[in-house]
């Protein structure tokens, strides 16, 4: 096999290699298209925090170095998401979110998204780290779209189901409240359809399969309930385009009783 | 038949635990909408709002009237008047300005510098108006819930079943609607909200011997954090201008619904671009490009400044005194204490926000969020006075080199913030147009560092501007300059290669040309980069699994 079929093959086995490359993409994207303040010292940090804490632990517990892939892709996430004002609560944000991954488990499943933990935890306990829901616009859902679908489609991961179980609910919710009930125009609902935050939510944090249900059926209940509520989170606690995130930190410690419910083997990456 | 109608919009949702209200935007229905420019104040901590509203209504007196949707029934203790020169104050404190320095001659050694900002403040005048009905209301569905009389206006605070029922209601009691605006009122009626309605008291007006017409500021709880402009946006085709003056106590303001971009700060612009009207027109096709450039839908930063008791820096270059505690109260900062004089302790943030919208690219209204964001922000635009005296020194010859650069530098930077052509301006090079393009190294000038406040002084005499003196900030302006802090200067002699250029006259009669010439912005290119990297990747992907199930 030529050398350059063996490196698409090797490329291809595992979705992390594309999350990477989409994740990077987004960022690169942000810094330079939508203006974002792209400090090479907190992307640095962020991903070095990341990947330091991961190794640790990998050494720590003699486990498999393919590991660091999940630790640069959570670092990624917060690279997109986290915004802070002093950068050693960058540090914390990155220490919480790999560590979550060993420490905060049931059944050697971590019961929290890594990055919707690190996120969530920074904010409660520093007071100084936000997120921005506006940063994206709300014009990049093509974008989004044919991205998040590449990525499904190539990888195999078999997590559509989550993406459109929420997807079609809170945007169905939605319709209702704004259009049906309000009596607001569409391209009101479209607006907040296409938030570039709910989108990122959508295709690239709720749907890691390490967090979601293994079985698909309690996959799709499970993503209306986080769709519910972050309905509900939006609208009667105004948390906006931001209610995903809190909404995913919510029900994940459900994920467990999901899957008692439903049997089926626990998801393993590609090495 | 009232002529005119000031729209104010406020949003309640209906959800028990969610209360909201809302902006606005005020204009005479009818009228030009583009590039008049209103202005809010928003002070939130918690789930406690104060909104002050600048009435900006420039009309004949009768033609007067307001409506503004509110959360709930507000109280009279809720609604108050506060003092025009607030928003002036604010305004003048936060606007984009424009830092000077001036070139330490090359073969003496001496400093100058002088600093002016941007002023957008609106004009206020005013009028009354006509009786209410309240008997037909209740056949309507409206219902009065209260009625007020604060200073010079009436106020009556209604609630609605029906869009159709309250549109009657206000034109029988000669409100008048604008086209489209009827339309939306459904869905702030739906969402619960009540309707705060304001006219002129003709004889309060009178005896109070009111010029113009004040700011109305009120206050309430609600969880949501926004302010409605859908309902200014009866005309379709025009765009708008709103400044927002956010004052919170821990960090910046940022639309949570829109992007919030930077304005461009921090550039050399040409020396010629001092004068007021250059500024103003400067500043306005910055702003221009900048919000086409980002699709139009965007939220511009303009100003961001942690002004607590304890931040030493309030500012830099202070564009006009520092905000006094009664200021800060006039404008609903409730948290803040006195420490004698107009000191005030506490912490305080303040975001200025310019948003640009129309129907098209706003659909929603804007919702915001208080980040704990410190970072300090201005809109600052940097103007270099060539150094004087002769040089024909060493050091003389090399400044004039680097003149040369610097001035062909400052005309792209303005070409690339404007659209204006370059080519249009080449005169401010003199001599210097003659200087090679490739980049030179530039010296260190001594001085030339950040801009500290010095006690005012004389201007150097070179052009209108440069003589001008310090004179307080007017509270009503069209888009001016003002020079606000001067340090001790001289007469300075005028550098070689500009002793043919009389800068404000050229300057102006070239701008015509400049605009004419001016470039079309680029419209933003990465969504396209990366769709099509993404179609690539998936096309790649569905090719590679075809193949790859061909084969095994």
């Amino acid at each position: 096999m030529p050398l350059w079929r063996q490196v698409i093959f090797a490329l291809q086995r595992d979705a992390r290699h594309f999350q990477i490359f989409y994740l990077s993409m987004f960022l690169v994207y942000g810094i330079f298209f939508l203006g974002w303040d792209g400090h090479l010292d907190r992307i640095g940090l962020t991903i070095g925090t990341c990947l330091g804490v991961q190794a640790a632990f990998i050494w720590r517990h003699k486990r498999r170095w393919t590991g660091l892939k999940s630790a640069l892709i959570s670092s990624l996430g917060l690279c997109l998401l986290l915004k802070t004002n002093g950068l050693e609560t960058i540090a914390i944000a990155g220490l919480l979110t790999i560590a979550s991954k060993f420490f905060v488990r049931i059944d050697g499943k971590h019961i929290f998204n890594p990055v919707n933990f690190g996120l969530i935890v920074t904010i409660l306990l520093t007071g100084d780290a936000w997120v921005s829901p506006g940063q994206w616009g709300s014009s990049a859902i093509a974008v989004y779209f044919m991205g998040a679908a590449a990525l499904l489609v190539l990888l195999k991961v078999g997590r559509i189901d989550t993406s459109l179980a929420f997807l079609l609910t809170y945007l169905g919710l939605e319709f209702g409240r704004t259009v049906l009930y309000l009596g607001w125009p569409v391209d009101h609902w479209l607006h907040m359809a296409t938030n570039g935050t709910v989108l990122l939510f959508t295709f690239f944090m709720i749907t890691d399969p390490m967090t979601t249900p293994n079985a698909r059926k309690a996959r799709v209940y499970w993503s209306v309930l986080v769709a519910v509520l972050t309905f509900v989170l939006a609208h009667a606690f105004h948390l906006q385009s931001s209610a995903p995130i809190w909404a995913l930190f919510i029900i994940s410690p459900l994920t467990i009783a999901f899957d008692k419910l439903f049997v089926q083997r626990k998801y393993e990456w590609a090495t | 038949m009232i002529r005119s109608l000031i729209l104010t919009a406020a949003l309640l949702l209906t959800y028990s635990l969610s209360q909201a209200f809302c902006g606005f935007y005020v204009a005479p229905a009818g009228a030009e909408l583009t590039n008049k420019s209103s202005q809010v104040i928003i002070v939130r901590d918690g789930n406690h709002t104060v909104i002050t509203m600048a009435n900006d209504y420039q009309g004949s007196a009768q033609d007067f009237a307001m409506v503004v949707p509110v959360p709930e029934v507000l109280g009279e203790n809720d609604i108050r008047i506060v003092q025009q020169r607030i928003f002036g104050k604010l305004n003048d404190y936060t606007a984009p300005r424009m830092a000077e320095y001036y070139d330490p001659t090359p073969c003496q050694t001496r400093m100058y510098m002088s600093r002016a900002n941007a002023k957008m403040s609106a004009g206020s005048s005013f009028e009354d108006f006509a009786e209410i009905n309240e008997e037909e209301a209740t056949d309507l569905g409206v219902v009065v819930e209260a009625e007020y009389s604060v200073g010079e206006y009436d106020i009556l605070i209604l609630s609605a079943k029906e869009s159709s029922g309250l549109k009657t209601w206000l034109t029988q009691n000669n409100y008048s609607l604008p086209e489209g605006a009827s339309e939306v009122l459904q869905p702030y009626i739906n969402d619960g909200m009540k309707f705060f309605v304001v006219k002129v008291n003709l004889d309060n007006q009178q005896r109070g011997a009111f010029t113009n017409l004040r700011p109305l500021q009120i206050q309430f709880n609600s969880s949501k954090f926004m302010l409605p402009i859908r309902l200014g946006m009866a005309n379709a085709k025009s765009t708008q201008d709103l400044v927002v003056y956010a004052l919170t106590r821990n960090g910046r303001v940022e639309t949570v619904n829109y992007r919030t971009t930077k304005i461009p700060t921090d550039r050399d612009i040409p020396q010629f671009i001092k004068t007021k009207a250059m500024f103003g027109e400067f500043y306005e096709a910055l702003f221009e490009k900048t919000w086409e450039q980002e699709g139009k839908n965007s939220v511009m930063l303009e100003y961001a400044w942690d002004i607590s008791s304890q931040q030493p820096v309030k500012c830099d270059p202070c564009a006009t005194a520092p905000i006094y505690f009664s200021e800060m109260r006039e404008a609903g900062v409730w948290w803040i204490s006195p420490t004698g004089g107009e000191g005030y302790n506490g912490n305080l943030f303040v975001t200025r926000l310019h948003v640009r919208y129309g129907r098209e690219k706003f659909p929603q209204d804007l919702v915001f969020m208080a980040t704990p964001n410190q970072e300090h922000f201005q809109g600052r635009y940097v103007i270099h006075n060539p150094a004087g005296g002769t040089f024909d020194c060493e050091e003389g010859k090399k400044y004039l080199e680097m003149l040369g650069m610097r001035k062909r530098r400052e005309l792209d930077e303005l070409a690339a913030l404007t659209g204006w052509s370059a080519k249009t301006f080449k005169w401010y090079l003199g001599d210097a147009a003659d200087v090679p393009e490739e980049v030179i190294e530039l010296p260190q000038l001594p001085g030339g560092g950040e801009t500290i406040n010095r006690p005012t002084g004389k201007a150097p005499q070179r052009g209108k501007e440069a003589t001008a003196a310090v004179e307080p900030a007017p509270a009503e302006s069209e888009t001016a300059i003002t020079t606000t802090a001067t340090a001790e200067m001289t007469e300075l002699p005028i550098p070689a290669g500009l002793t043919n250029v009389d800068l404000d006259t050229s300057a102006e009669d070239f701008l015509a040309v400049a605009k004419a010439e001016a470039s079309a912005p680029a419209g933003p290119g990465g969504h396209w980069m990366l769709l099509g990297i993404a179609l690539v990747m998936f096309a790649g992907g569905i090719g590679y699994r075809a193949y790859h199930r061909k084969s095994t």
